[in-house]
């Protein structure tokens, strides 16, 4: 094993412009939100990003201009309504929005970490999503060669990256997640590149004394960084909670076009006028 | 005593009123209503269903409701975790009994919109999405929609872009599973030969004249159609217990 500790900006590095990317976590939580805000302060340019049901991430990104298509089962902010650089940027064509239904998502991570060019799933037919998702060629309908029973042959998503926000790892990459995986474990199998930002990096021996808790073992991940409160304001199990305030901040910034400002002040840091 | 029940609390309980003991069960994003639901219904007459949180807790003992569904203090002394591509799995093998989905757009075959208003390749309003609509609409015995704005803008007579599939998109094998509409003037169901949406039960307070006026198409009446059962005293102070902060209330604003 060799140490995969980087420095936040080597790890940023292995992100191109026009990379397919891929986010741990689910909407409000384990979002690896201090890797986005580099993201968006290198200036990341055409990123595609997937994901079943994210928020803020995506949502931020879009915001600052790094993004060129989304496809998602669903992109909202929970009970608080629309993501709102997704709505406005997507209703003036200035992204593309593909909708793609969190099953047949988490099938084409599923497929990738697989090894397979694709995997079946049930449901979808008669959804006008199957249709346009025909279209661009991720989904396909088939039949089961054994019954003819009809099914939707899901194309493998294969992610350029994985950024996932854990709490714990050691400096070789051996990750533990607690609590919730959400598809991260899925998503890291499938990805090309693989960053995990943590809470903190623990010793190799620490790690060893419970390898049942391991979730990612090290030969699956190219990058450790130790981020604390890497996933603010999104919820880190057993570290902090979702700052809720600080997304009801979020969306009154882009709701009254005062966006540039929440940027300056939480992702460029840059002193306010 | 009934005309004082709240319209979400009365929804809460029409929709843990759906899920029967020993069902599985599981909740999406964003579903506070869906999230009180499934704790009535455990706390009350279905003591030994299995709860799946979109948390990925299953059966926990939840004290209280956040605004995100996904808050992990959802798995509260949970018994194990499970995730949702392993409840997908359960859902393929018809093993999914109940889920809870939204619906910007409903239509009289139970077709739901959550996509797009107006037209998918230049939406007029880009909608958040289905989520696990698509997938699971046709192939869940029961799935149960809930709609806290019950005007003819949501009840229309054809949706925009079909996200979830209603009885018109869906095979033979499909049509047995059922739709239940839980909004804030009634309970709708489809359980009549054509499979369109009819009024099963009236919220105390509303009338089937106003839901008909309230619905953009020609909306049938349950030959027992009747009013909405009413939760007790026990029931809407354990629901204000476990969401002190009103979350539920998000959606009605």
């Amino acid at each position: 094993m060799k140490s995969v500790l980087t420095s936040f900006e080597e790890a940023a590095g292995l992100v191109d412009d026009g990379a397919l990317l891929t986010f741990g976590g689910a909407t409000f939580q384990r979002a690896p939100m201090e890797f986005v805000r580099e993201l968006v302060r290198r200036g990341k340019k055409n990123l595609t990003l997937i994901d079943r049901e994210p928020a803020m991430d995506f949502d931020l990104l879009i915001g600052a201009g790094c993004v060129a298509k989304v496809r998602t089962g669903m992109l909202a902010f929970e009970v608080f309504g629309m993501a709102p650089n997704f709505r406005r940027k997507s209703e003036k064509g200035e992204i593309i929005a593909k909708e793609g239904a969190c099953q047949p998502i988490i099938a084409g991570f599923r497929a990738a970490a697989m090894g397979l060019p694709s995997l079946p799933v049930k449901g979808m037919l008669g959804s006008d999503l199957l249709t346009i998702s025909e279209v661009i060629g991720s989904q396909k309908q088939i039949e089961d060669p054994f019954t003819g029973e009809k099914m939707i042959a899901v194309k493998a998503i294969e992610p350029d990256v994985a950024v996932i926000h854990a709490q714990k790892a050691d400096e070789f990459g051996n990750v533990r997640i607690e609590g919730p995986l959400y598809e991260d474990v899925i998503k890291a199998k499938a990805a090309k590149k693989v960053v995990v930002t943590v809470e903190e990096v623990v010793s190799a021996g620490e790690i060893r004394k419970m390898p049942e808790a391991t979730t990612l073992p090290h030969f699956i991940v190219d990058a450790v960084v130790e981020v604390p409160k890497g996933a603010y304001p999104c919820s880190c199990m057993n570290y902090y909670d979702t700052d809720y305030d600080h997304i009801q901040e979020y969306l009154q910034a882009a709701a009254k076009d005062t966006f540039e400002q929440y940027l300056d002040k939480y992702v460029y840091r840059r002193e306010s006028k | 005593m009934t005309d004082k029940i709240a319209t979400p609390d009365l929804m809460v309980y029409a929709m843990a009123s759906e899920i029967e003991n020993f069902n599985t069960v599981l909740h999406g994003v964003s579903s506070p209503l869906p999230v009180l639901g499934m704790s009535v219904a455990r706390r009350t007459h279905a003591p030994d269903m299995a709860y799946i949180s979109g948390a990925e807790g299953v059966d926990p003992e939840i004290d209280r409701i956040y605004p995100s569904s996904f808050d992990p203090r959802l798995n509260r002394n949970a018994v194990a975790y499970f995730g949702l591509h392993e409840a997908f799995d359960l859902a393929q093998r018809g093993e999914l009994d109940v889920m809870f989905l939204g619906a910007a757009q409903i239509d009289r075959f139970g077709n739901t919109n959550l996509s797009v208003i107006g037209k998918i390749e230049n939406p007029k309003v880009q909608l958040p999405g289905g989520a696990a609509s698509a997938f699971l609409m046709p192939i869940t015995p029961k799935v149960v929609i809930w709609a806290t704005r019950h005007t003819y803008r949501v009840f229309v007579e054809a949706v925009d872009f079909v996200t979830g599939q209603g009885y018109n998109n869906r095979s033979e094998a499909c049509k047995k599973n059922k739709i239940v509409v839980v909004s804030n003037l009634g309970v709708m169901n489809f359980e009549n030969p054509g499979r369109t949406m009819q009024i099963q039960s009236v919220h105390p307070g509303h009338t089937v004249d106003e839901i008909k006026e309230n619905t953009g198409f020609d909306i049938l009446v349950a030959p027992d159609v009747g009013e909405t059962p009413v939760p007790d005293q026990d029931i809407v102070d354990l629901i204000d217990r476990i969401d002190p902060d009103g979350v539920r209330q998000s959606e009605f604003h």
